[in-house]
C-alpha cells in the first residue's frame, strides 16, 4: 500500500510543476500590457514604467518564472498585483468558502443520488422512469439558471436565504447556513443527475453478476444482497463518478459564486485573470491542482479500501 | 453500516440548522441600526495613498483617509484637513494651513511633515494619478502647521486634486511599512478598516473611529461595502434589501430598480463618442483635414445611438466639456446635427469622394451593437470601419498609439484636469502628442489667468475645438447610484460614487 501512496504522491508532485509552466506560459501569452491593466487609462507612461519595474515585469519570461517558482517553494506565493493582499491569505479565505459549497454540493449529491439510483434499479418501473426523467432535467438544465431560480424564489420572494455575500461559520453559524444553502443546492442538482445516473447502472449491473445469484440461491434476502454486497461492488464506480463530479464542480463553482457573489476560489480566479493579476491566479492554479491530486489520490485509496483487486494492480 | 448511520446524523444534523436559521435569521443581515451597506463595482488595488485611485474606488479610500481639501456636492472646493489654503500671485506656490487638532487611528498626530511625505510619496509612488503631481517641484514644511506646494508652472487644477487621491493623508509610522499599509489602512478618516471582518477584493467591513475630529460627518457606526461587480447581483442585492446604495453598472433595470421601491439618484460624467486622435493624419492621412473630421460629426444619428445604446438614459452632446463646467456652451450641442449628404460633400471637398477605410480598436466590454451601428453610420458617408480587438491591452493599444481613433467613454473633468487629460500635447488620451497653436495659446492664457480669464477662455478654447472636430463626442452616459427607501445621498458634480459623507440616514 506505502509503494502505491507514495508512487501516485510523486506523480501528484510531477503534475503540479508541469501545471504550473503551462499556467504561466498562458498568462503570458494572453498577457500584454499588465501594468498599463493595474493602472487604468489615466496613468502616464513613465508612472506605468515604473510599475512594470516594480513588479519585474521588465525581466525576461524566464527570469520571472524561476523567481516566482523560487519563492513559492520557499511556501511565499507573493502578494495581488491589485489588492496588495498575500497570495497565500487571499487563496486560504477563500478557499473556505468554495470548500464549503463543493463539498456541501458533493455530500448532497452523494446522499440524494445514491438513495435514487438504488431505489430506480430496485424498483424498477414507474419509480425507475421518474427518476430517470428527473435525471435528464438536472442535468440539462444548466447551473447558473437553477441558480437564479432559487435566487427569485428563495431569498428575493421569501426571504429565507440570502441573495449575495457569505458569512463565515465561525462568526455566525445560522447565518452561514442561509449564505451556503443556494449555492450548495445549485451546485449539487446537475451533479446528482449524474451520479444517480451512475449508481443505478452499477447496481443493475451488479445486480445482473453470477455472485447475485449465488449469494440468492443461498436464501439471502435480497435487501441483505443489496446492501451488503452489491453497493460495495456498486460503490466503487459510484465514488470514481462522485470524484470527477467534485473537480467538476470546482470548476462549476466560479458561476454560482458570481450570480451569490461569493467571495470563493472561483470567483478570485475570474477576477485575477481577467486583470492578469500573476501571482493570485498562479496561487490558485497550484492550490486547485494540489486538491485534485489529493481527491484523486483519496479516492484510489477508498476504492482500494472497497475493493482489494484495485490494491493489485 | 457506519457509514449509512453518519450520512443520515449529518442529513438530520443539516436539515435542522436550515430550519432553525430559517427562524432565526432572516432580515437580521440587513442595514438598518447604523449601519450602512454600500456596493461599488470595483474594489481597490491597495489602500496604500501613494497607489491610490479615485472614481468608482472614492468610498473605499474616503472611509480611512481624509483628503487635505473637501469636494462639496455643490461643486465646491472647501478646507479640511488644511483648515485654510492660499496661492501667492502667480499661482506657483500654494500655502496649505494644516489642522493641529487631528489624531491618526494609530494614535500619532497630524503635522505639516506627515503631510509633506504624503505628497512626496504621492508624486513618486505608482498611483494611476501620479502624474498630476509631475509639476510639483518642491513641498517644504517650514513649521508644524505650514505645508508650501511650488509648483514649476500655475496649475489651476491643483486644488481640485487636494481633494481626491492625491491629497490622502496616511500616519507616518504606517507609511514605513508600505506592505502592511496596503491592506490594513491607518488614516485620521471617519471610519476603521475592520481587517478581519473584511474579504479583501470582495467585502469591506469599516467601523466608527470614536476619536474622529469631525463628527458631523459621521451618519452611521459601521460602513460596509460591498462589491458587486456582476449586474445580475447587483440587482439581487437590491430586490432582496442588502444594500442601502449601490453604484449600478449599467442602466439596464432601471425599471425593476425603481419598482423595487428605491430612488435612482443620477448625474452626468463620462461622455461617449468616438475620438478622432490623429489629428495630424500620420497615421491616417484623411482625418488632417479638418472637413473630414467634420464629416464624420455629421455622420452620427446622435439621438438614435441614445436610444438604441442607453435607452435614453443620459444627454446628447457634441463637446466634452461638461454642463457644469464654465466653458459648456449648449450650442456648441447643436453644430453638427445628424446630416449625411452633407458629410459627404464635406468629404468630397477634402477629396474622398470615394470615401476611405478607419481602423479602429473594438473592446467585448461594450459590446457588438456599438461598433455595427457605428460601422453602419459611418459607411453611410462612405468611410469604412475596420475593427481590431486588442482584447485586454485595449487602452494600452489605444495610447501606444496603434489606432488613428477610436469608440470610447471618457471621464469629464473639471477644465484643467480635462485639457491635462484630452486636450493638452502631452496628455494621456492626446497619444498622437498631437499640438495646435491656437490651442497652445489658449493653454497658456488658461494656466497663468485668473478665475474670470480662465472661464472665459476655456469657453472658446471648448469653441474651438469643437470647431476643429477633434472629437465626435455623441452623448453624456447617465450615471445612476440608487439608494433605498431610508437612505438619502447627493450625487458629486465631479466624481462618478458620491461621497461617503453624503449618504444619510432619511429621518
Amino acid at each position: 500500500m506505502l509503494p502505491f501512496v507514495l508512487r501516485r504522491l510523486a506523480s501528484g508532485v510531477v503534475l503540479v510543476f508541469v501545471i504550473s509552466v503551462i499556467a504561466y506560459a498562458l498568462l503570458y501569452l494572453g498577457g500584454g500590457d499588465i501594468a498599463r491593466r493595474i493602472l487604468g487609462q489615466n496613468a502616464t507612461d513613465d508612472v506605468v514604467a515604473q510599475k512594470a519595474a516594480d513588479l519585474g515585469l521588465d525581466q525576461p519570461l524566464l527570469t520571472q518564472y524561476f523567481d516566482w517558482l523560487t519563492s513559492a517553494f520557499g511556501g511565499d506565493l507573493g502578494r495581488s498585483w491589485f489588492t496588495g493582499q498575500l497570495v497565500a491569505v487571499s487563496v486560504s479565505s477563500r478557499l473556505a468558502v468554495t470548500l464549503s459549497i463543493v463539498i456541501g454540493a458533493t455530500i448532497i449529491a452523494a446522499i440524494v443520488a445514491v438513495v435514487l439510483g438504488v431505489l430506480a434499479a430496485r424498483r424498477g418501473g414507474w419509480i425507475d422512469n421518474v427518476v430517470q426523467f428527473v435525471s435528464v432535467i438536472g442535468f440539462a438544465i444548466p447551473g447558473f439558471l437553477i441558480a437564479l431560480v432559487l435566487v427569485l424564489v428563495f431569498a428575493i420572494n421569501l426571504g429565507l436565504f440570502k441573495a449575495t455575500g457569505y458569512v463565515p461559520f465561525a462568526s455566525s453559524p445560522s447565518g452561514w447556513i442561509t449564505s451556503v444553502t443556494l449555492p450548495v443546492v445549485a451546485l449539487s442538482i446537475g451533479a446528482i443527475a449524474t451520479v444517480a445516473q451512475q449508481v443505478r447502472g452499477s447496481v443493475l449491473d451488479a445486480l445482473s453478476r453470477d455472485y447475485v445469484r449465488t449469494l440468492r440461491s443461498r436464501g439471502l434476502s435480497t435487501n441483505r444482497v443489496v446492501y451488503k454486497h452489491v453497493l460495495r461492488n456498486a460503490g466503487g464506480p459510484a465514488l470514481a463518478v462522485l470524484a470527477v463530479q467534485f473537480i467538476g464542480l470546482l470548476g462549476a463553482a466560479v458561476i454560482v459564486e458570481q450570480i451569490f457573489a461569493l467571495p470563493g476560489l472561483g470567483q478570485l480566479a475570474v477576477q485575477a485573470t481577467g486583470a492578469g493579476d500573476i501571482p493570485v491566479v498562479m496561487g490558485v492554479v497550484i492550490v486547485s491542482a494540489i486538491i485534485v491530486v489529493i481527491v484523486n489520490l483519496l479516492i484510489d485509496l477508498a476504492q482500494a479500501a472497497l475493493n482489494p483487486k484495485v490494491r493489485l494492480s | 453500516m457506519l457509514r449509512w448511520r453518519t450520512a443520515t446524523a449529518a442529513v438530520a444534523i443539516t436539515a435542522a440548522l436550515a430550519l432553525s436559521s430559517c427562524a432565526a435569521d432572516t432580515g437580521s443581515t440587513q442595514g438598518g441600526g447604523g449601519t450602512l451597506t454600500l456596493g461599488a463595482i470595483v474594489a481597490p488595488t491597495t489602500f496604500d495613498p501613494a497607489g491610490s485611485e479615485w472614481g468608482n474606488r472614492a468610498p473605499f479610500y474616503q472611509a480611512v483617509y481624509d483628503t487635505l481639501l473637501l469636494a462639496t456636492s455643490e461643486g465646491e472646493i472647501e478646507p479640511f484637513l488644511a483648515e485654510s489654503f492660499e496661492y501667492n500671485d502667480d499661482n506657483t506656490v500654494l500655502t496649505l494651513t494644516i489642522r493641529d487638532d487631528v489624531t491618526f487611528t494609530d494614535g500619532s498626530k497630524l503635522d505639516a511633515d506627515v503631510v509633506k511625505q504624503n505628497l512626496e510619496r504621492f508624486q513618486t509612488g505608482t498611483s494611476p494619478d501620479a502624474g498630476y503631481f509631475a509639476g510639483i517641484t518642491s513641498v517644504e514644511a517650514p513649521d508644524a502647521t505650514t505645508v508650501v506646494i511650488t509648483l514649476a508652472a500655475p496649475d489651476p487644477a491643483m486644488l481640485n486634486y487636494l481633494t481626491r487621491d492625491p491629497g490622502l493623508i496616511a500616519s507616518a509610522e504606517a507609511l514605513a511599512d508600505p506592505d502592511s499599509l496596503a491592506t490594513d489602512p491607518v488614516g485620521s478618516g471617519p471610519y476603521v478598516l475592520d481587517t478581519a471582518a473584511t474579504v479583501t477584493g470582495t467585502s469591506y467591513t469599516y467601523t466608527k473611529n470614536p476619536d474622529y475630529w469631525n463628527p458631523d460627518l459621521q451618519h452611521y457606526d459601521t460602513l460596509t461595502i460591498n462589491v458587486l461587480a456582476d449586474a445580475t447581483a447587483g440587482l439581487n442585492a437590491i430586490k432582496a434589501g442588502e444594500v442601502n446604495g449601490i453604484k449600478l453598472a449599467s442602466n439596464d433595470n432601471l425599471a425593476e430598480v425603481e419598482g423595487a421601491g428605491w430612488t435612482v439618484n443620477a448625474n452626468e460624467l463620462d461622455f461617449q463618442g468616438l475620438l478622432l486622435l490623429d489629428r495630424a493624419g500620420t497615421m491616417s492621412e484623411p482625418l488632417s483635414d479638418v472637413r473630414v473630421r467634420q464629416a464624420i460629426n455629421y455622420a452620427f444619428d446622435r439621438e438614435a445611438l441614445l436610444t438604441a445604446l442607453q435607452s435614453d438614459h443620459g444627454t446628447v452632446t457634441g463637446q466634452v466639456f461638461p454642463e457644469s463646467s464654465p466653458a459648456f456652451d449648449p450650442a456648441l450641442d447643436e453644430r453638427y446635427p445628424y446630416d449625411p449628404e452633407k458629410a459627404k460633400d464635406l468629404l468630397a471637398e477634402a477629396g474622398y469622394a470615394d470615401g476611405f477605410t478607419l481602423s479602429m480598436p473594438s473592446s467585448t466590454v461594450l459590446g457588438s451593437t456599438t461598433y455595427t451601428l457605428l460601422s453602419q453610420q459611418l459607411a453611410d458617408i462612405g468611410i469604412t470601419a475596420e475593427y481590431t480587438d486588442p482584447g485586454n491591452n485595449f487602452i494600452a493599444d489605444l495610447l501606444a498609439p496603434k489606432f488613428p481613433a477610436s469608440f470610447m467613454a471618457l471621464e469629464q473633468n473639471p477644465d484643467w484636469q480635462l485639457i491635462q487629460f484630452m486636450i493638452a500635447p502631452n496628455s494621456v488620451f492626446n497619444p498622437f502628442k498631437y499640438a495646435d497653436p491656437q490651442v497652445d495659446e489658449y493653454l497658456a492664457q488658461i494656466q497663468a489667468g485668473d478665475e474670470a480669464t480662465q472661464a472665459e477662455v476655456a469657453k472658446q478654447l471648448n469653441e474651438y475645438i469643437v470647431e476643429q472636430a477633434w472629437f465626435a463626442p455623441f452623448y453624456r452616459v447617465q450615471n445612476s447610484v440608487p439608494t433605498d427607501a431610508n437612505t438619502s445621498v447627493e450625487m458629486m458634480p465631479t466624481n462618478v460614487y458620491p461621497a461617503i459623507y453624503d449618504f444619510q440616514p432619511k429621518g
